[in-house]
C-alpha cells in the first residue's frame, strides 16, 4: 500500500508539474530583459523602499501613540487597518526585488559550463530561506498588527540595503550607455 | 470494441506524426524522437502479427517488445536534454548532477536494499516495468525542476515533446502501480488507461511537432561575468549578509 501511495504522489507531482509547464508563458526569460530588471529591482530597493526614513515612517510607533492618545476607537482602527496594509506592501515589494535579483543571478549562472552544482544547490536554499523569512515576517504583520515585529522590520531593511550593495557591484558594468542598448534589445522593458 | 478503436487511432496518429516527420524534415533533427516513435510503430506491427499467427507466444513476445520500446524511450530524454539545455552549459551541468545523484540513489536502493530486507525482491515483471518508468520520471521531474528553476525558455516542438512523454510516464507509472498493487482489481485501469494515455502523447507530439520551432537562444551578446566563481561569490555574500541580520533580529 505504502508502494502505491509513493508512486501516484510521483505521478502526480509530475502531472502537476506538467501543467505548469503547459500554462508557462513563451516569453524568453534571462537575457537582456534579466538585467534590466535586476537593475530596476535594485533602484527600486535603493530608492524607493530602503531609505531608512520610509522604513521609519511606515512603523513608526509615535504615529500610533498620537493617534491612540487623540482619537476615538473608529479612527484608531482605520489607522492601524490602513498602516498595516502599506506594511504589508512594503514587505511584498521587498520580497518582489529580492526575488528579482535571485533571478538575475540563476539568469546568470545557467551559461557557465564551470558552474558548481553544490554552490548552486547552497544559493538555492539560502534564496529561499530568505524568501521563506519574508513570508513569515508578513504572517507576523498580517497577524499581530505593523508593530508586531519592528526588530525585525529594521534589520531587513538593514539586511537588504546591504545586499543591494553587493548586488550593484555585479551590475556596476552596466552603464547608462550599454543600458540603453539593452533596453532597445529587450522586449517591453522599460527604460530605468 | 472500444479498446480496438483506442489503439487503431493510435496507429493513424502515429502515421500521421510519422508522415508530418518527413514532410518537414524534423527526422534529422529529432532523430532519438522519431527513432522511439519507429520502434513503437514496428513493435505493434510485430505484436499483431504475433496475436494472428502464434497467439500462445503474446506474452513473451509483449514483455520483450516493451522493454525494447521502453529503453528507446530513453532517447527522447536524451533529446529534451539536447535540445533544451545545450545552449546552456551551467544548466545542463546541474542536470545532468542532479539526474546521476537521482539515478544513483534508485541504483544503490536496488543494490542495498536486498542485505537489509531479505524479503524485499524486484517482483514481476509488471514491477520492473514501473521501476523503470519510475526512473525515467525522476528524470523528467529533475529536467523540468532544472527548465523552471533557471528560466529556460522551451520553444513549441520541445514543449510538445516534454508534456507528451510526461503525460504518458505518469500515466504509465500510476496504472502500473495499481496493477502491480492488485492486478485483477485494476485490469481496466491498466487496459484503457495505457492505450488511452499513449494516444493522448501522440495527439500533442501530433500537434507540437506539425511544423519545425526552432529553440529560442540565449542572447549571445550579454556577459555579465567573466568568472562562475566571483558571481557565485558575490550571490553567497548577499545572501549572508542578509541571513546574519535576520538571524541577529530573531535572537534580540
Amino acid at each position: 500500500m505504502i508502494q502505491l501511495i509513493f508512486f501516484l504522489s510521483i505521478g502526480v507531482l509530475l502531472f502537476a508539474s506538467l501543467f505548469f509547464l503547459a500554462r508557462r508563458s513563451p516569453r524568453p526569460e534571462g537575457g537582456s530583459g534579466a538585467l534590466i530588471e535586476a537593475r530596476q529591482a535594485l533602484v527600486a530597493l535603493q530608492a524607493g523602499l530602503l531609505p531608512i526614513e520610509l522604513v521609519q515612517r511606515i512603523f513608526a510607533e509615535q504615529d500610533w501613540e498620537y493617534v491612540r492618545s487623540q482619537s476615538p476607537a473608529a479612527v484608531r482602527e482605520l489607522f492601524l487597518e490602513e498602516r498595516k496594509k502599506v506594511a504589508l506592501l512594503w514587505i511584498d515589494q521587498v520580497r518582489a526585488q529580492i526575488r528579482s535579483l535571485s533571478r538575475f543571478h540563476r539568469g546568470s549562472a545557467r551559461s557557465y559550463a564551470r558552474l558548481n552544482p553544490r554552490l548552486e544547490m547552497e544559493l538555492a536554499l539560502g534564496f529561499a530561506g530568505l524568501m521563506f523569512a519574508c513570508r513569515v515576517l508578513r504572517v507576523v504583520v498580517y497577524v499581530g498588527g505593523p508593530y508586531a515585529a519592528p526588530r525585525m522590520v529594521g534589520a531587513m531593511a538593514n539586511a537588504a540595503s546591504r545586499a543591494c550593495k553587493i548586488s550593484e557591484q555585479s551590475l556596476a558594468f552596466l552603464n547608462a550607455a550599454q543600458l540603453g542598448m539593452l533596453g532597445g534589445r529587450s522586449t517591453g522593458a522599460a527604460a530605468l | 470494441m472500444w479498446l480496438w478503436l483506442i489503439e487503431a487511432a493510435g496507429v493513424v496518429v502515429e502515421f500521421g506524426l510519422l508522415f508530418r516527420g518527413l514532410r518537414v524534415r524534423l527526422f534529422s533533427r529529432y532523430y532519438f524522437f522519431y527513432t522511439y516513435i519507429t520502434s513503437v510503430m514496428l513493435a505493434s506491427a510485430l505484436m499483431a502479427g504475433v496475436i494472428l499467427k502464434m497467439p500462445t507466444l503474446y506474452h513473451q513476445w509483449y514483455w520483450a517488445l516493451q522493454l525494447a520500446t521502453l529503453v528507446t524511450g530513453y532517447g527522447i530524454l536524451l533529446e529534451i536534454l539536447n535540445h533544451i539545455l545545450s545552449p546552456y552549459p551551467g544548466a545542463e551541468r546541474f542536470a545532468r548532477f542532479s539526474g546521476l545523484i537521482a539515478f544513483g540513489s534508485v541504483f544503490c536502493f536496488a543494490v542495498i536494499a536486498p542485505f537489509f530486507m531479505p524479503r524485499w525482491s524486484p517482483g514481476t515483471l509488471t514491477e520492473f516495468e514501473r521501476d523503470l518508468r519510475f526512473v525515467q520520471a525522476l528524470f523528467i521531474s529533475v529536467l523540468l525542476a532544472v527548465i523552471f528553476y533557471y528560466g529556460i525558455p522551451i520553444g513549441k516542438n520541445m514543449k510538445g515533446m516534454v508534456l507528451g512523454y510526461g503525460v504518458y510516464i505518469a500515466t504509465s507509472l500510476m496504472s502500473l502501480a495499481f496493477r502491480s498493487y492488485a492486478a485483477t482489481r485494476f485490469g481496466v485501469v491498466w487496459r484503457v488507461g495505457q492505450p488511452l494515455s499513449y494516444d493522448t502523447s501522440l495527439v500533442i507530439w501530433l500537434v507540437a511537432l506539425w511544423s519545425y520551432c526552432p529553440n529560442p537562444v540565449p542572447d549571445p551578446n550579454i556577459h555579465l561575468e567573466e568568472d562562475y566563481e566571483a558571481l557565485a561569490a558575490r550571490t553567497r555574500s548577499v545572501i549572508g549578509a542578509i541571513r546574519t541580520y535576520l538571524g541577529k533580529a530573531a535572537r534580540a
